[in-house]
C-alpha cells in the first residue's frame, strides 16, 4: 500500500502539483459504553478505515477522502481538481514552512491495549461505579468509558513517512439530583492523569469508588445550599473548571488560523493580532503558558502533527507577556509575511485532523499553565479574603474574538477571612479576557497541578471534533464578576 | 442505486439471520462537497464520499451495536461487524426493560427530499455563486469567508423481522457568506438552505450582505449600555434558541434526566406566547423531512407547542420503553420543524430598516456561542454575531458592537413577544460533526421581544 502511496504523491508532483500528503488510516476502532441508572445504553464498538489526500496547487489546496480504495488514483485525481478549481481564487498563495523529511515513528504509551480487555471487565467497572453511585440524593446517575485505537500512516512528496500508533481511555462518572427548589445539579468526575502511560492502567478503581463517594457526599450538600452570592470578588477556579477557561479563552485565542482569519465563518477569529506577539500583556507576570505536546499521558501529545512536524514543547505565554501561538506549517508562513518580518521560527507541530476524511488545522496539544509560587490550595484560600472556590463545567459560551466569556460552574464553596465556608449552587462568573488573565493574583504549585483531557473540541468546517489536554494549577482571579 | 443498496441490506439481512442474530441494520452514503473561503480566497476544496453501516443486534433484554465506514464493495468486512455483534452480545448487561424490536410494516422510499440537479452541483458552480454574491464588496479592507456546503444523504434500513426496508434520499446546500473588515474586525453575513438547486439564489445574499456593508461602513458604531432592549431576532437566532429549547427541554429521555424546565403536568398549559405554535412536520419537504422513523412509525405533525400551550415530549422508541410512554415518531436523525408565522408584514432586513417605529430596536441575526447555563431554569448564554443593528425611534441606525444575553427560553418565547413576521424562512442549522444530516427548521423571518436583558456590552468589536 506504502508504495502504491508514494506512486500517486509522485505521479501528482509530475502533473504539477506543489506538494501532496496522504493520511492513510489502516484502521481506527472505538469502543464505547455508557450505563444510566444501572442500564447499559449503549455497548458500541466501531471501525473505520480510509485515506484523506490533501494537494497543494498554485498556492491553493484540495482535498478528498474515501473508505473505499479499490480506485485510489480517482482519489488523488478528485483531490488535484479539487486544488485547481480552488486555486482561480488565491489571494495569498499557500507556502508552507520548511521542515525536514521525516521518516519516524510514534507509539502512545501505554501498558494495557483496552480492546485486550474483555467487555465483561468494562461491564463490571461500570457496575461498580453504578453501585458507588446509587445513593440517596442521587436521582441520575452514569458511568462511560471509552477507548480508541488508531493507526496513522503519513506519507508526502517531500519524502517523509510517518507511522503512528494511537491509544486513548476516556472515562467519566456522573451523579446529578434534585435540590431543594426543584432545580438539577450534577456532579461529574473524569480523572487527571497522573501516571506515564494512557492504556487501561490508567484507570484506577480504587481512585474511581473514592471520587464516587466525594460526589455523592458533595452531591448532598448542593442540594441543600443556598444559591451562590452575585457580585464583584476573588475566584478560585480548580483544575475542574480552569482548564475549560484556559482552553477557551487562551488555547483558542492562540490558533494562528483563528488570529489570520480563517475560522470567520464559523469557530470566530481572536482578539489577537499579530502586532501583538512579544508585546501583548495578556497576563499578570504569575501567567505562563506553554503548548507542551511532549506530555506523556494526554491525548495533546502524538509524535508528530498532520504536517509530519515533530511534537514541540513551546512557551505560549511568558510571565504574561505574549510571546507564541498554535500553529502548522501553513499559517507561520503567511504571518511572518502579513507581518513582515519574523514572528514564528517554524511551525510548531499543532495541524491536525480528527479522522482520515477531515484536512489538518490548528488545534490545540498540550495547552498548559506553569505552576506557580503561591503554594498549596489551602495557601491560596488562607490568603483570601471573600470569593468563591469553583470547580465543574457546568456551561461555556465564549465571545466570537475569545474577547469575553461566561462560565457556569457545577459547585461553589464560599471563602471569607481565609477560611472556605459552605456549598453553594448554581454559580456562574464572567469577564473580558484580558482584564481577567491581568486579575490572576495567585498561581498553585505543583500539588494542584492536573492534566486535564478534552475529548470533545470541536472546530473547522467541516466541523472536527479533537482531543487534547491541559496540566492545569489552581488559579485565583480578583474582582471578577459573579451570579449574571 | 437504490436497488443496490437494498440488495445489500438484504444480503446482510440473510447473514444476520444465518447467525441467529436479531438485528438492525442501518446504511447511510453522504457524498458531500465543501468549498471554504477565508480571507477572499478558497481556503479548502473538498469532498468525501463515506459508506456507514451502523448494526444492532438484540437478544432478550441485551444490546449491542457496531459501526464501521466501509468500502461499500467489502461484503467481508461487513460480515465482520456482524461477527462482532455475535461475539459482544453475551457480553452485554440486560436492560431493566423490554427493548422494543421494530417490524416494518411495509417498503418505504422516501425520496422527496432528492434533487438530482443540486447533487450534480459542479465546483465551478459552488465558485461562481460565491463570486456572485460577493460582487463589488470586497475590497483591500474587506475580505469574503464562508462555506458552500452541499451533498447528497443516502439512508435506508432493514431488520430480521421481516424483508420489508425504508430508505430515504435528500439534497441539501447550506451557505454561509460573512464578509469583514481586517483592521476594524467587524463582520455580517448572510445565509441560505436549499433543498433544490433552484432554491439557490446569490444574488439575494448579495442584497443582505450589500446592505449590512453599508451600514457597517457609514453608520456610527456604539457600545450599548447594559440593560433592558425591545430586541428582533433573525432566523438564525430563532433557530438557535429553538432548537436547543426543543432538544433539551422537549425531549423526553432529557426531561428525565433533568435537563429541562418544562413538566409532564405542564402538556397543555399556556408556558409560551399565544402567538407561537412549533410543529414537527414531516410534510416539509425542504426541511429534509422523512416520512418514517427508524423504527418504521409513520411520522405525523406533532405539536410541540399550540398557540402557547406547551404540546408533548418527544419520545424516542427506547425512552417509551423505559418510561411506559408511547413513542412519537421521534427516532429520525433531525426532525422538521416549523415555527408558526405572525401578522407583521416584515420580509426583509431591508423592510425592517424601513419599518415605523415608536421605541428603539435592538436587531439581533445570530446567537453566537450558546449554551445552557441552568436547564431546570430554561436559563441560556450567548453572544450577538454577525451584523447586529441598533435601530432608533428616530429612524437613525447604529452598529452596535457584540453584546451578551443570559436569558430564559420563555423570556424569548413567552408573552414578551410582541410581534412576529408574516413571511417564513428555512433556516439551514446542519452540523458537520461526524455524518452528514441535513437538518433545517421554518421559521418567522423576524420576532420581535420585549425587554431581554443585556448582561454584558463588548467596548470595541
Amino acid at each position: 500500500m506504502k508504495e502504491t502511496i508514494r506512486k500517486q504523491l509522485d505521479r501528482l508532483r509530475a502533473k504539477g502539483a506543489h506538494y501532496v500528503d496522504t493520511r492513510w488510516y489502516p484502521y481506527e476502532d472505538s469502543n464505547f459504553l455508557f450505563m444510566w441508572n444501572g442500564n447499559l445504553k449503549a455497548n458500541n464498538a466501531s471501525s473505520q478505515s480510509g485515506l484523506g489526500v490533501r494537494v497543494l496547487y498554485n498556492g491553493a489546496w484540495g482535498f478528498c477522502a474515501s473508505s473505499d480504495l479499490s480506485n485510489l488514483e480517482a482519489i488523488y485525481e478528485k483531490a488535484f481538481d479539487n486544488a485547481k478549481i480552488a486555486s482561480e481564487r488565491v489571494t495569498f498563495p499557500v507556502r508552507l514552512a520548511e521542515k525536514d523529511a521525516i521518516v519516524g515513528r510514534f507509539d502512545s504509551p501505554n501498558q494495557i491495549d483496552p480492546f485486550t480487555i474483555g467487555l465483561d471487565e468494562k461491564v463490571a467497572f461500570l457496575k461498580k461505579m453504578d453501585d458507588a453511585l446509587n445513593q440517596p440524593g442521587v436521582a441520575q446517575r452514569t458511568s462511560m468509558v471509552e477507548f480508541v485505537r488508531k493507526q496513522i500512516i503519513f506519507m508526502d512528496s517531500e519524502g517523509s513517512e510517518i507511522e503512528k500508533n494511537i491509544i486513548e481511555v476516556f472515562p467519566n462518572i456522573r451523579a446529578v439530583g434534585i435540590d431543594k427548589d426543584g432545580g438539577m445539579q450534577q456532579l461529574t468526575y473524569a480523572p487527571g492523569r497522573t501516571g506515564a502511560t494512557r492504556g487501561w492502567e490508567s484507570i484506577d478503581e480504587a481512585d474511581f469508588l473514592k471520587n464516587a463517594e466525594r460526589l455523592v457526599t458533595e452531591l448532598n450538600q448542593l442540594l441543600a445550599a443556598e444559591d451562590a452570592p452575585s457580585g464583584k470578588m476573588s475566584v478560585i477556579l480548580l483544575p475542574g473548571i480552569m482548564f475549560l477557561q484556559t482552553h477557551e479563552t487562551i488555547g483558542h485565542a492562540l490558533e494562528l488560523d483563528r488570529i489570520l482569519g480563517y475560522e470567520l465563518s464559523f469557530a470566530g477569529g481572536s482578539f489577537v493580532r499579530l502586532e501583538d506577539f512579544g508585546k501583548l500583556r495578556y497576563g499578570s507576570e504569575k501567567l505562563t503558558v506553554r503548548a507542551n505536546a511532549l506530555e506523556p499521558n494526554t491525548p495533546g501529545s502524538f509524535g508528530f502533527d498532520d504536517d509530519g512536524v515533530p511534537a514541540q514543547d513551546n512557551l505560549l505565554i511568558d510571565k504574561g507577556i505574549l510571546v507564541g501561538a498554535v500553529t502548522g506549517r501553513q499559517m507561520v508562513e503567511e504571518a511572518n509575511a502579513k507581518a513582515k518580518k519574523q514572528i514564528f521560527a517554524g511551525s510548531s507541530g499543532a495541524n491536525r485532523a480528527t479522522s482520515f476524511y477531515r484536512v489538518p488545522i490548528e488545534r490545540m496539544t498540550n495547552i498548559n499553565i506553569d505552576p506557580g509560587n503561591d503554594g498549596s490550595l489551602e495557601d491560596i484560600i488562607a490568603n483570601t479574603e471573600y470569593g468563591l472556590i469553583l470547580d465543574g463545567d457546568k456551561s461555556w459560551s465564549i465571545g466570537s474574538n475569545r474577547e469575553q466569556f461566561h462560565f457556569a460552574c457545577n459547585i461553589g464553596w464560599l471563602v471569607q477571612d481565609g477560611q472556605k465556608k459552605q456549598v453553594v449552587k448554581n454559580p456562574t462568573y464572567r469577564g473580558e479576557t484580558l482584564p481577567f488573565y491581568n486579575s490572576l493574583s495567585a498561581v498553585g504549585d505543583k500539588s494542584t497541578w492536573h492534566v486535564h483531557y478534552v475529548e470533545n473540541c470541536g472546530k473547522g468546517a467541516p466541523n472536527q471534533i479533537m482531543q487534547l489536554g491541559h496540566g492545569i494549577p489552581v488559579c485565583r482571579f480578583d474582582n471578577v464578576q459573579v451570579g449574571e | 442505486m437504490s436497488t443496490q443498496i437494498i440488495d445489500l441490506l438484504k444480503k446482510l439481512r440473510h447473514e444476520a439471520l444465518a447467525r441467529g442474530l436479531k438485528a438492525m441494520i442501518y446504511y447511510h452514503e453522504e457524498d458531500s462537497y465543501l468549498m471554504r473561503f477565508a480571507n477572499s480566497a478558497i481556503s479548502l476544496n473538498t469532498n468525501e464520499h463515506l459508506v456507514r453501516l451502523d448494526m444492532l443486534a438484540f437478544e432478550d433484554r441485551r444490546q449491542v451495536s457496531y459501526s464501521i465506514i466501509v468500502d461499500p464493495a467489502d461484503f467481508a468486512t461487513m460480515l465482520e461487524g456482524l461477527d462482532k455483534l455475535t461475539e459482544m452480545l453475551p457480553h452485554a448487561e440486560p436492560l431493566s426493560y423490554d427493548p422494543t424490536f421494530p417490524v416494518y410494516a411495509g417498503d418505504v422510499v422516501d425520496e422527496r427530499a432528492y434533487d438530482p440537479a443540486l447533487a450534480a452541483l459542479t465546483n465551478q458552480e459552488r465558485l461562481d455563486y460565491f463570486n456572485t454574491l460577493a460582487q463589488a464588496l470586497e475590497s483591500a479592507d474587506v475580505k469574503l469567508s464562508g462555506i458552500f456546503s452541499s451533498g447528497t444523504t443516502t439512508t435506508a434500513q432493514i431488520n430480521t423481522a421481516n424483508e420489508h426496508t425504508q430508505l430515504f434520499r435528500a439534497t441539501d446546500a447550506q451557505i454561509t457568506a460573512v464578509l469583514s473588515s481586517e483592521s476594524l474586525k467587524w463582520e455580517v453575513n448572510a445565509e441560505q438552505s436549499a433543498q433544490k438547486k433552484s432554491d439557490l439564489d446569490a444574488a439575494a445574499l448579495h442584497a443582505d450582505l450589500a446592505l449590512l456593508v453599508k451600514h457597517y461602513q457609514e453608520d456610527p458604531a456604539v457600545q450599548l449600555p447594559v440593560g433592558k432592549y425591545t430586541v428582533v431576532l433573525g432566523p438564525a437566532a430563532t433557530a438557535e434558541l429553538s432548537s436547543m429549547m426543543a432538544g433539551y427541554a422537549m425531549d423526553g429521555a432529557a426531561y428525565k434526566q433533568g435537563y429541562s424546565f418544562l413538566k409532564e403536568e405542564d402538556q397543555g398549559k399556556l408556558i409560551f406566547s399565544e402567538k407561537i405554535s412549533f410543529v414537527d412536520d414531516p410534510d416539509q419537504v425542504e426541511l429534509y423531512a422523512e416520512s418514517h422513523d427508524q423504527y418504521g412509525m409513520q411520522r405525523k405533525k406533532f405539536a410541540l407547542i399550540d398557540r402557547g400551550k406547551f404540546g408533548s415530549f418527544m419520545w424516542s422508541q427506547d425512552a417509551a420503553d423505559e418510561f411506559g410512554k408511547t413513542p412519537t415518531g421521534h427516532n429520525v436523525d433531525h426532525f422538521s420543524a416549523v415555527m408558526s408565522a405572525g401578522e407583521m408584514p416584515v420580509g426583509s432586513l431591508s423592510e425592517l430598516l424601513e419599518m415605523e417605529r415608536d421605541e428603539d430596536i435592538l436587531y439581533i441575526p445570530y446567537i453566537h456561542y450558546m449554551n445552557v447555563v441552568n436547564p431546570t431554569q430554561g436559563m441560556v448564554t450567548g453572544s450577538s454575531r454577525f451584523g447586529a443593528l441598533y435601530l432608533t425611534k428616530e429612524g437613525g441606525v447604529q452598529v452596535p458592537y457584540n453584546v451578551r444575553l443570559t436569558q430564559k427560553f420563555t423570556d424569548f418565547f413567552g408573552e414578551r413577544v410582541v410581534w412576529m413576521s408574516q413571511k417564513q424562512v428555512a433556516y439551514n442549522n446542519s452540523s458537520s460533526y461526524g455524518r452528514r444530516n441535513p437538518s433545517a427548521l421554518l421559521l418567522p423571518r423576524f420576532i420581535c421581544v420585549k425587554g431581554i436583558e443585556i448582561s454584558h456590552s463588548n467596548p470595541s468589536y
